[in-house]
């Protein structure tokens, strides 16, 4: 049977965040005054947004996703390559492409699973080479996002309800397969599976991942320890 | 990147739709796949943008084919053969078909020719001829100048006469045809654009009743213009060549073709009409572009696709004259699956005799929108650019595109010629006082910038036609009906569908990346030998 290496993205492989990506499109409309405008909607929610993702980030999830009503798809699409050289990929933590190659030459197979959207991920996976993506889609209307977004929409519980489908469909056996993330809110995901690895952890998850004895992986340090099961199978 | 979900989009009304994909049904009247069972081939014309992906199709999807024989022309010192081997089966959309089967197998399958379709009987040599008499079913015909407005004398050669001796070697081959034309024999027109080939046709026969075409007249008008044109210059002091460009633009002008390919190429059509006896489809591609899937996504070569605007854009123009209308813009994987279905169509005599590969006709992507996207893939290349004047890049970077009107283009242009004069001016005095090697530089980079833009002038003219003048919708009734008559496991190999082209994904992400890997490097070298 084969096994998969399920991949957060925000927090876990790079430090960027839903709200400094919308900030981005915001400061990049198609003229000054209205980039303004944008920004400071953005800049007035970030307060609201804080509190929101302390509480659920499925709230959060669908608050931030509004802020891009009004924005037409070709723009998304077209600034997708600028925003990943400007916000994300300088952000990208020293150990992530590693850890990524090694699942690879493993025998995993690498999915990128999370809440960010679809036409943002496209240059991170293609940067990682990572195929396959779970990840969130905008709604549009005419090709202009109505702030909604498709479901399901893709956090907690329903990231590990995603994982155990694509296993069924694609023959994955989860016991064998690893997960990685930074934040409590995907402890479904990691539990999903038969090798969860706490990455670069919050506190909230790091006391979780003591607790039920998982290891604790740090990507934002330039030369850190492999947890013991991927050391092991690198060894043979 | 492959998003793992059931929404797929729906690119003509701009949403998403959820649930499976439906899958392709046909009512199986045609069989592609018994058409080009135990049949042979003849494809003439392989070398081009075109042909390899057509040759790399039919070599991947259709084994059933017994025989594919491939006329290749020799080039400097490489015969026909030598260069198919070393030369096409090694292109980048060939070499993995060539890994995947083996060249065994592809030895034992192809025969190559050798020939040019200027010769008569495409150049074949007479064994040749004798050994494929009878032998071959189909004969594909994607040969051609497709330089807009080269000299007359070059057109013609192919386009017309070549055209004879194609229609000579089919007889004689007692074989059926199947000829790539294009779309653009409509000429100045506007509106929907029938499929339809008509003896005498001429784009401004509509408004100009008086007037009659006829190939026979052109033909004669083609010789003595060509030979007057050689011997005496009455005062003309433009070189040949150029005498000859301007005599076939004005030709073709003159009938309301744009250019010389398209006239040409229309000729061709109406001898291939007006032969009796002959079974034939014509098969005519709007602008054909990046591949979108095979024989892998963004596959582009050549410098009469959108390419040339796209490099320009990406280069930092910003004034556009285009109207608000689609460009019949065609991905060129889809054009070879098009070719192949009316082939089947053809053997198995359910064709119509002309087939438009297009997309506007079911999903039209309008040219304001390619516009915004030349702007922003010009905002990527300049905001990051390391060298180059930074305040060039700058503004590159971050003025946006715009669509304008042809009489605000002269104006701008005009604007941006005075400009430059004052400088150099200013340069000129500059060196009277400071000195020559401190201003040298500065004046080599005004030349260098004077020559970039007139290239774009030239460039931006050349498609004008395409882009502002007129606008038209190809009719692509005839290739959905043809695929609606596919087999199941047909449709599992060949795909017309251009519905499904998600416009903003495949020109961001396919298509500009494709040129610029492509033919960027090919352009750069063209620019940097003054072509």
């Amino acid at each position: 049977m084969n096994k998969a290496a399920f991949y957060d993205l925000d927090g876990t492989l790079l430090s960027c965040n839903l709200v400094t990506m919308h900030a981005y499109y915001a400061r990049n409309d198609r003229s000054l005054i209205k980039s303004a405008y944008q920004l400071t909607k953005v800049l007035l929610s970030v307060p609201l947004l804080f509190g929101l993702d302390l509480y659920s980030r499925s709230l959060f999830n669908i608050f931030s996703f509004r802020a891009y009503r009004g924005m037409h798809r070709d723009r998304l699409i077209g600034l997708a390559d600028d925003l990943f050289e400007v916000t994300l990929k300088p952000s990208i933590f020293p150990q992530a492409q590693a850890l990524i190659h090694t699942t690879s030459e493993l025998g995993y197979r690498n999915v990128l699973v999370t809440g960010t959207l679809d036409f943002t991920i496209r240059p991170i996976a293609l940067h990682f080479g990572i195929e396959e993506v779970i990840c969130n889609r905008l709604e549009f209307k005419d090709h202009v996002a109505t702030g909604q977004v498709l479901a399901p929409l893709l956090a907690e519980n329903e990231k590990a309800r995603s994982i155990r489908e694509y296993a069924v469909r694609e023959g994955i056996d989860l016991a064998q397969s690893c997960a990685f993330s930074d934040s409590s809110a995907d402890v479904p995901m990691l539990s999903s599976v038969g090798f969860p690895v706490a990455t670069n952890p919050t506190r909230r998850l790091r006391r979780i991942a003591l607790e039920k004895n998982w290891p604790i992986l740090e990507l934002r340090e330039s030369s850190s320890t492999l947890p013991p099961f991927l050391k092991a199978a690198k060894a043979h | 990147m492959k998003p793992l979900t059931t929404w797929r989009w729906n690119p003509v009304r701009g949403e998403y739709e959820n649930g499976d994909r439906v899958p392709l049904e046909g009512t199986g009247e045609i069989s592609a796949i018994d058409a080009f069972s135990n049949k042979t081939m003849l494809l003439l014309g392989c070398t081009g943008f075109v042909g390899k992906v057509l040759l790399a199709m039919v070599l991947d999807r259709f084994p059933e084919l017994r025989h594919l024989v491939v006329q290749v022309r020799r080039k400097k010192n490489l015969h026909g053969e030598e260069r198919f081997y070393a030369e096409i089966l090694q292109s980048p959309p060939l070499r993995p078909i060539v890994e995947r089967l083996g060249e065994e197998i592809l030895r034992k399958k192809v025969q190559v020719v050798e020939g040019d379709l200027d010769q008569p009987l495409g150049g074949l040599s007479t064994e040749a001829i004798d050994q494929l008499k009878y032998k071959v079913d189909v004969v594909v015909n994607l040969a051609g100048v497709v330089d807009f407005d080269p000299p007359v004398n070059e057109s013609f050669a192919t386009n017309v006469y070549g055209t004879q001796h194609l229609i000579e070697l089919v007889q004689l081959l007692n074989a059926k045809l199947v000829h790539v034309s294009t779309s653009y024999v409509a000429g100045k027109k506007n509106g929907r654009i029938p499929e339809e080939v008509a003896i005498g046709y001429f784009p401004l026969r509509d408004t100009h009743a008086g007037r009659h075409f006829s190939v026979a007249e052109e033909i004669d008008w083609y010789e003595t213009f060509v030979d007057e044109t050689r011997e005496n210059r009455a005062g003309d002091l433009r070189p040949l060549r150029e005498r000859l460009r301007a005599g076939g633009m004005n030709r073709a002008e003159y009938w309301g073709w744009t250019n010389t390919y398209t006239y040409t190429k229309s000729i061709g059509e109406q001898l291939i009409a007006r032969t009796p006896g002959l079974t034939y489809s014509i098969v005519r591609p709007a602008i054909v572009e990046s591949s979108l899937h095979f024989p892998f996504a963004g596959w582009n070569e050549g410098f009469t696709t959108s390419a040339p605007l796209v490099l320009m854009g990406g280069d930092g123009v910003k004034g556009w004259p285009v109207r608000n209308g689609p460009l019949e813009v065609v991905p060129v994987d889809l054009v070879a699956s098009g070719i192949l279905i009316v082939t089947a169509a053809v053997l198995c005599g359910k064709n119509q005799p002309v087939y438009h590969l297009a997309s506007a006709d079911e999903n039209p992507i309008m040219l304001p929108r390619l516009v915004a996207f030349l702007g922003m893939n010009s905002r990527y290349k300049h905001k990051h650019k390391k060298n180059g004047n930074r305040l060039a890049n700058l503004w590159k970077a971050y003025v946006e595109t715009q669509v304008i009107t042809v009489e605000s283009l002269e104006v701008r242009r005009a604007r941006l010629h005075r400009g430059l004069d004052v400088i150099h001016a200013a340069l000129t005095l500059g060196k009277t006082i400071l000195g020559s090697d401190k201003v040298s530089p500065y004046l080599k980079s005004l030349r260098d910038t004077r020559r970039q833009i007139r290239q774009q002038e030239v460039t931006l003219d050349k498609f004008l036609p395409f882009m502002f003048h007129n606008s038209f919708i190809f009719e692509t009734g005839n290739v959905r009906e043809a695929a609606r008559m596919l087999t199941k496991e047909d449709l599992n190999r060949l795909q017309w569908d251009p519905k499904s082209i998600d416009w903003a994904d495949y020109w961001v992400n396919i298509h500009t990346k494709g040129i610029e890997k492509w033919i960027r490097p090919v352009f750069a070298g063209r620019e940097k030998r003054g072509q």
